[in-house]
């Protein structure tokens, strides 16, 4: 018995040891996709300038980034092999020996790049299965263990989307052995599955993965649609952004407007500005605490009278549930509030805090001044340096109307969501 | 504590049999010390390094520009039990330091599973990949030949290095000739012309002009 005991102990050591490294390639993740968010940010930014300024008159033609007009001899401009839009010579640049680009395409080049997505892409061309691209081997089984680890604890309460076939398994379970495979097992048998479903073709897990492959456009697809518009020279950046919505609006808008139904009313400035926020656990009382700190550099919200009364409003998701608001703060763009609001312990484990922040106008009518999306799972309480206020820039706002790229931010939350269930059904399958 | 401030994340991997001094390796390259305990891996771990890397041409030239990269280092357990979960992490990866024990001709031997392993879970059909000999400073125990593994290393058209965790030889050049591959890449992959342009309209008279540029195996 005594040597049965001690494999066992040794086992449950070393899926700790495991999880400890899934742990740290979390936290490092959580770093990495805020890095690429803000990348990506800026390069939305830089896109957005090309589009905004485009009080372009009809007929003339026009550098699709400066606006600069074209003349029909010199300066005439030359079309962009990324985007087939009529370039001036002052927005080229030159890479390598591929010849020029314009300046948007050459970011979106080095945002490719630097964000690691070329490599999602390869990996994608190899797995076709409809797997979220995104997440690591490693991200799929931490979820694996916080999902199982948490279902020990309090039987979940399924959400109205989920399948019976799940409900049935969950009721099962609670009546069941109690988890006690070793790791080994469970990984191999995990690890079968994650292959087992990449090689798999045609499967109900399809459908519910559809939506991911919408979820962040890769950039030639992007291009592809403002091909087909007009390339001469009045087409601008103005007509990107609806091509792209027409494009990619039918996978995620279901899913948006659940997530966000007061996001459809709203006014929308310029987004400027940090949010400082504290993330902290407090095991006594089981809530999550998060201080708003302050903000600063915020854009006015009322432009024309250059006015700002701002507050912040927090969620957790997936659940949505506990919507929680600062104070509002009179007339400033910089505003302190040091309020710490709290979140109670939830069915469901938290995956994402979303901070937007809002400027109260007259007759209750609020401007939207940016938000912050922060990944929680996987954030480490405990630890000190994660405990600290941090500066989070500002995003513009998960538009329907808007681009690929920031827009699906939110699509994602929900297929993080749909999906950790799903592979939490797969797991109690093989268990 | 790691920051943001980094301009590539650079996702690298070191695999081969248990013993053969992965774990050491990656020790060695980061921390600059040697371990002469043998501590099994208990399936995976990883280390991570800040390196300033400066862009070269094809020429071998350097551009001037230089990078902060980022480095993770995988680290596998070389023994099977560990296996199905060990290579599942092949296909996050964006470059791999396949290594064998210069004093074991087995895990020389295993260094065709190995690359078949990596051709089945790694994220392309043909990944970058570093061959590494190790524990050079035994001397008196050596059981592979250079010339041998040369042979092999050719066969398969990657690069190889006789490395001692030991002393540290060699250890730095093999990461950086693997960055230097996946840093290469990159740029291909995203430089090559996409498969399904479009062709009948104004962009591709440019285009058609244009050489066709060395495209990315993978
Ligand atoms: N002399 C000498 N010993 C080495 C060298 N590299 C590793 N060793 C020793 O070889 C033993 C095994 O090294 P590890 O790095 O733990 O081996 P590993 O490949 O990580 O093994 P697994 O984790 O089981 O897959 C240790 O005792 C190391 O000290 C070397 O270059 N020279
Ligand atoms: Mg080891
Ligand atoms: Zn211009
Ligand atoms: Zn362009």
């Amino acid at each position: 018995c005594c040597s049965e005991m001690d494999l066992s102990l040794l086992q449950a050591l070393e899926r700790e040891r495991i999880l400890e490294v899934l742990r740290r390639d979390k936290q490092l993740r959580i770093i990495e996709e805020d890095r690429i968010r803000r990348m990506k940010c800026e390069l939305q930014e830089l896109r957005r300038r090309g589009a905004k300024n485009s009080a372009r008159q009809y007929g003339e033609r026009t550098c699709a980034r400066c606006q600069r007009p074209l003349r029909k001899l010199w300066n005439s401009g030359a079309v962009c092999r990324g985007c087939s839009h009529r370039i001036c010579s002052k927005c080229r640049v030159g890479v390598g020996t591929v010849g020029w680009k314009c300046t948007v395409c050459h970011a979106y080049r080095d945002v490719k790049i630097r964000s690691g997505d070329w490599f999602l892409e390869e990996k994608a061309k190899k797995f076709t299965a409809k797997t979220d691209k995104h997440e690591t081997v490693g991200e799929t089984l931490l979820k694996t263990y916080n999902v199982l680890s948490h279902i020990s604890v309090v039987p979940p309460t399924p959400p109205p989307h989920l399948d019976y076939q799940f409900l049935n398994r969950s009721g099962d379970l609670k009546h069941s052995k109690p988890l006690n495979k070793s790791v080994e097992n469970l990984m191999v048998s995990f690890t079968s599955h994650i292959r087992s479903k990449l090689s798999q073709n045609a499967s109900s897990h399809e459908l519910k993965c559809e939506h991911v492959n919408t979820d962040r456009p890769s950039l030639p697809n992007l291009f592809k649609k403002s091909k087909d518009s007009d390339q001469e020279g009045s087409s601008t950046g103005a007509e990107e952004e609806t091509s792209f919505s027409s494009e990619y609006s039918g996978g995620w808008r279901g899913s948006t407007s659940s997530i966000s139904t007061d996001c459809g009313l709203f006014e929308s400035t310029s987004v400027t500005g940090e949010l400082e926020l504290r993330l902290a656990y407090n095991t006594k009382t089981s809530c999550l605490e998060i201080t708003v700190g302050a903000c600063r550099n915020l854009s006015y919200g009322d432009t024309k009278k250059r006015k700002c009364q701002p507050y912040i409003k927090l969620y957790v998701l997936p659940e949505k549930s506990g919507k929680m608001k600062t104070s509002v703060k009179k007339n400033t763009t910089d505003p302190v509030y040091n309020e710490v609001l709290k979140v109670k312990r939830q069915r469901f484990l938290p995956t994402r805090l979303q901070a937007t922040v809002w400027h109260t106008g007259t007759l209750k009518r609020k401007v939207f001044l940016g938000e912050v999306l922060i990944p929680l799972d996987g954030w480490r309480f405990e630890d000190m340096d994660s405990q600290r206020f941090n500066w989070y820039p500002l995003c513009p706002k998960v538009k329907q109307k808007d681009s690929g790229l920031e827009s699906t931010m939110s699509a994602y939350l929900i297929l993080g969501f749909t999906h950790k269930f799903d592979q939490r059904s797969m797991v109690l399958v093989s268990v | 504590m790691t920051d943001g401030d980094y301009d590539y994340l650079i996702k690298l991997l070191a695999l081969g049999d248990s013993g053969v001094g992965k774990t050491t390796f990656l020790y060695r390259y980061t921390d600059n010390k040697f371990n002469p305990k043998f501590i099994t891996t208990v399936g995976i771990d990883f280390r991570e390094k800040r390196v300033v890397y400066t862009a070269s041409n094809a020429n071998g030239t350097t551009t001037g520009k230089t990078f902060k990269v980022h480095l993770q280092l995988w680290d596998t357990a070389g023994q099977e039990r560990f296996r199905s979960l060990t290579t599942a992490f092949f296909r996050d990866a964006m470059g791999f330091l396949l290594m064998f024990d210069l004093t074991s001709q087995q895990s020389f031997l295993n260094v065709r599973n190995w690359m078949s392993q990596l051709q089945a879970n790694a994220y392309c059909e043909n990944p970058d990949i570093v061959l590494v000999g190790n524990k050079a400073d035994l001397a008196d125990q050596r059981e592979v030949q250079e010339k041998q593994a040369k042979e092999l290393a050719d066969k398969y058209g990657i690069p190889y290095f006789e490395t001692s965790a030991a002393t540290g030889v060699e250890v730095d050049k093999a990461v950086i000739t693997l960055l230097d591959l996946v840093m290469k890449r990159m740029e291909q992959c995203v430089d090559k012309p996409p498969a399904d342009t479009a062709s009948g309209n104004g962009a591709t008279k440019l285009g058609d002009a244009q050489p066709n540029e060395k495209k990315c195996a993978c």
